[in-house]
């Protein structure tokens, strides 16, 4: 312990005498300071000194320092002290080393440790006696500083002949840990304190001399490992061992390695317990990925994923087999379908096990990678990968499309299934995700809206809220020209409704009908294409029908209206002997119903006249009121079919326990237009193509297939669709082929 | 004819001149001038002219088509003489009176055009093994020819 002394030092130089070189070394230093160090060391007592004696030393440093040339003893004080620490390790440190060497690691550790806690506080003492040295003479000259020096002499003399078994023993040490075995952590701390050290303020000398074979030790180690738990562990198994095995190293950095090991050391056990068995613990079979995901072993897999994650690029082969996965559990919902398809199933436009099957297995796996593989962006990928395979995957006669647009139809209409609001919600939201993989998104489309049309034409929608809501999702998808066209439908509905009650007032006014008489105008368009024939009506109606019209021109005076009336709806008052009934009928019946007031009998091909009516359109209202549950009218000759020669009168037989019956008509359009889907396209496809050429003035084929492609967000063209529509337009002169390239094409302004 | 202003040789306007002079208004006088001409000496550019105007020539009214039938003959007409391999021209009749396509029951000028250019391209059976669809942007009618030759199992 340096204490703070007063100044007034008793100094040689004060009382005149000159201090001999040797004489100060030999009598002073040496005696009192170096020898004691030396003895203290090797007795292994705490070194310390009485003040007393400290400040002698440290003075006559201090004098033979400052003495006058030729006296100034600076040079030779340096050198003595480099050749002290020299000779002390030399002669002692070093022979006990050797002597320990060759007995075990841990003794030969714990010698050198020893050793090397000497000699560090033979620097610190040497250093404080000789203090004065650092102040001048050595900045004067350049040199190592005291404690450089001291340092510098136990790395060449201790340190460089000892390293290599140093680096064995340790690594022995570190070995039998990984074993399991119980080791002295901090006295492998110590040492590796002292290679810190050696790099005399770098950390080359750990670098080197301990790292690095230690680094080339644990590849070693660890290929050991890795081919034995290969050969016998099943892959769940591994990656416990592989995931324990890094822990493990972790913490031994943190326990008594260098911080820039953490890296490395990390680096060459993943690459030999990870990377280069990747492939073989993915695919390796009773436990591989797939094995894994068949048996939803959650906990396996997220340990699969959070060591695969370490690696570059090492997530990618496992989404790889995630996606085969899901496509392959895709399939067999599919094969399903088939199946039952094959067994003489009905083939119909309605498959909702199928459709929830899918629905289900997305929402699954959406789960999966919620929970299992963090939601990162490979995983989602491989879903929304397989899920396009799978989705786009028709079979029967009936597109997955459709059967999609019908499964939305079952929800929205009334009497079909009986789910609460947020159950519809949900519903909807998980079909719309399954519809965002459909290639012909523009099929949906036109087979959705043909549906809508029907249920609020026939008022089966079962709430405004979710036919607003399922649009509204659509929208998100694919924007809003996708549904401005149902927009439009849900729209024309809510004017007529407001423009209902003005109507009833005007019709209120009428004297000359005493018939309750409701319009809905529709906006070419918006809705599927009706046929609208002439009929002839009864004069009632003919009548309810010019009021409106006067009413609506009045309103709307640039409008055209059509009526539409296989659309209509009536309800008809029908007296059969003392009983009447009320039927629920569509307009088109109640003109027949009506045509049979006066009690007569018709034939088939009269009534077509009378009527002017087409077959198609006749013998399905003739077979509702004749040939269905309630015969209101009969048949002559009595059948199940409709011909030409049939004749019909009013059933006076006709009863039933209602009052109020409805009688269904066979519908006879099909569920869509596919040729106005197919027009469409090719609409889409051209004015993409002009688009494109307009902006490129040139381009190649190739180019413009795939900018074309590319443009077309809801169905996906094959490439000779495409080049019929580049032909057409070559032929309208949009285009023209390059003169100089048979392959490039040029926009003609 | 009249003195043509290069010796052996016929201009577009020339030849047209010639055809009105002639009062060419049916097929069928095209078709006896036709074998009296010999094409042999013009170039590319000139007989691609001479080509592209065979098929001009022939539209009726405002049609912008010609119909199949006559399609063929004149090809028959127009490419014999070496221009393009007799066995192309065959084959390519053949697939064209053969092919159930009713689409192609009128073709259209950029088809006729085609046709030359390609086989200009693709001259023989060796060359049609390097045909690749997926990389061409010739007409879907020629697409259709080389998968019909490939079916055939002969590239000529």
């Amino acid at each position: 312990r340096l204490l703070r002394y007063p100044l007034n030092i008793m100094s040689n130089q004060s009382n005149g005498n000159i201090i001999q070189l040797e004489d100060g070394w030999n009598n002073v230093i040496k005696k009192g300071a170096i020898d004691v160090l030396e003895r203290t060391l090797d007795d292994g007592f705490d070194t310390s000194f009485e003040p007393r004696e400290y400040i002698r030393i440290y003075t006559t440093c201090y004098d033979m320092c400052t003495q006058r040339s030729p006296y100034n003893w600076s040079r030779d004080l340096y050198t003595r002290h480099g050749e002290t620490i020299e000779a002390y390790l030399r002669n002692t440190v070093l022979p006990a080393l050797q002597d320990k060497t060759g007995q075990g690691g841990t003794i030969l550790l714990n010698e050198l440790k020893h050793r090397w806690s000497n000699h560090q506080i033979m620097n610190k003492w040497l250093k404080k006696f000789f203090t004065y040295l650092d102040r001048y003479y050595v900045k004067h000259h350049s040199l190592p500083t005291l404690e450089q020096a001291g340092l510098q002499h136990f790395k060449t003399e201790i340190y460089q002949n000892s390293k290599e078994n140093t680096t064995s023993a340790i690594i022995s040490l570190i070995d039998e840990e990984r074993e399991g075995e119980i080791i002295d952590k901090t006295l492998v701390k110590s040492i590796v304190e002292l290679y810190e050290s050696m790099g005399m303020g770098s950390l080359e000398s750990y670098s080197t001399d301990l790292e690095t074979p230690l680094l080339d030790a644990t590849r070693a180690y660890y290929g050991r490992k890795r081919e034995d738990w290969i050969a016998k562990d099943s892959t769940p198994d591994y990656l416990i061992k592989a995931e324990k095995a890094l822990g493990d190293e972790k913490t031994r950095v943190v326990e008594y390695l260098n911080p820039s090991t953490e890296m490395k050391i990390r680096k060459v056990v993943e690459d030999e317990i990870l990377q280069k068995v990747q492939m073989n613990l993915l695919e390796k079979e009773g436990s591989g990925c797939s094995v894994l995901l068949a048996n939803d072993k959650t906990e396996d897999l997220q340990r699969m994923f959070k060591l695969f994650s370490r690696l570059d690029s090492g997530l990618q082969p496992m989404a790889n087999i995630v996606e085969k996965f899901i496509t392959s559990q895709g399939n067999s919902c599919i094969d399903k379908r088939q199946a039952r398809l094959d067994s003489g199933e009905k083939d119909k436009n309605d498959d909702p096990e199928f459709v929830k099957s899918l629905i289900d297995l997305h929402e699954k796996y959406l789960g999966v990678i919620r929970e299992t593989f963090a939601s990162h962006h490979l995983f989602q990928k491989a879903l929304k990968n397989s899920f396009e395979e799978i989705v786009n995957n028709d079979v029967g006669q009936y597109s997955n499309a459709e059967l999609m647009s019908t499964f939305c139809d079952r929800i929205l209409k009334s009497g079909g299934e009986k789910l609460s609001e947020t159950e519809v919600e949900q519903s909807l939201d998980r079909i719309v995700q399954l519809f965002s993989f459909l290639t012909d998104k523009d099929l949906f489309a036109e087979i959705y809206r043909n549906q809508l049309a029907k249920r609020l034409l026939n008022q089966r929608s079962a709430s405004d809220d979710a036919e607003k809501a399922m649009i509204a999702k659509l929208k998100v998808q694919c924007g809003t020209q996708f549904t401005s066209k149902m927009e439009g439908m849900l729209n024309d509905l809510a004017v007529g409704s407001e423009q209902k009650s003005e109507f009833d007032q005007r019709m209120e006014q009428q004297e000359d009908t005493k018939l309750s008489f409701g319009v809905q105008v529709l906006t070419i368009g918006n809705w599927p294409s009706y046929k609208a024939p002439e009929v002839a009506l009864p004069p009632q109606m003919s009548k309810c029908m010019e009021v409106f019209k006067e009413w609506h021109d009045n309103k709307h005076q640039k409008r055209r209206l059509t009526w539409v009336h296989s659309l209509g709806n009536a309800s008809v008052r029908a007296t059969y002997g003392k009983k009447s009934y009320d039927l629920q009928v569509t307009t088109l019946q109640a003109v027949v119903l009506n045509a049979f007031n006066d009690g007569q009998t018709y034939g088939f091909t009269e009534l077509k006249e009378k009527l002017n009516f087409d077959d198609i359109t006749l013998k399905p209202l003739m077979h509702s009121l004749s040939c269905g549950k309630h015969k209101v009218i009969s048949k002559s000759p009595a059948s199940n079919k409709i011909t030409s020669n049939d004749s019909f009168s009013p059933n006076a037989k006709f009863t039933c326990n209602m009052r109020k019956i409805r009688i269904p008509v066979a519908s006879v359009e099909s569920s869509h237009n596919k040729s106005r889907v197919e027009e469409d396209r090719s609409v889409a496809i051209e004015a993409a193509i002009v688009r494109i050429m307009k902006a490129r003035k040139t381009l190649s084929h190739q180019q413009l297939v795939a900018e074309v492609l590319s443009q077309l967000a809801f169905f996906k063209p094959q490439p000779r669709v495409i080049k019929k529509r580049i032909e057409a337009l070559i032929d309208r002169e949009y285009l023209e082929r390059s003169s100089e390239n048979s392959q490039q094409y040029n926009y003609l302004a | 004819w009249e003195p043509t202003k290069k010796p052996a040789e016929i201009q577009k306007e020339e030849w047209m001149a010639g055809c009105h002079k002639l009062q060419l208004d049916s097929v069928d006088k095209f078709k006896k001038l036709l074998p009296s001409l010999d094409t042999g000496f013009m170039d590319r550019e000139e007989f691609g002219d001479f080509y592209k105007f065979c098929f001009q020539f022939n539209r009726s009214g405002t049609h912008k088509t010609l119909d199949k039938d006559l399609v063929v003959a004149l090809l028959k007409m127009c490419l014999t003489g070496g221009r393009i391999q007799s066995e192309r021209l065959n084959t390519y009749c053949d697939f064209l009176e053969t092919t159930k396509d009713e689409s192609y029951s009128k073709i259209t000028l950029d088809q006729w055009r085609s046709f030359l250019d390609f086989s200009y391209e693709y001259p023989d059976a060796d060359a049609l093994e390097k045909y690749d669809e997926s990389q061409s942007a010739w007409p879907v009618l020629i697409d259709e020819y080389c998968e019909h030759m490939e079916k055939l199992g002969k590239k000529k």
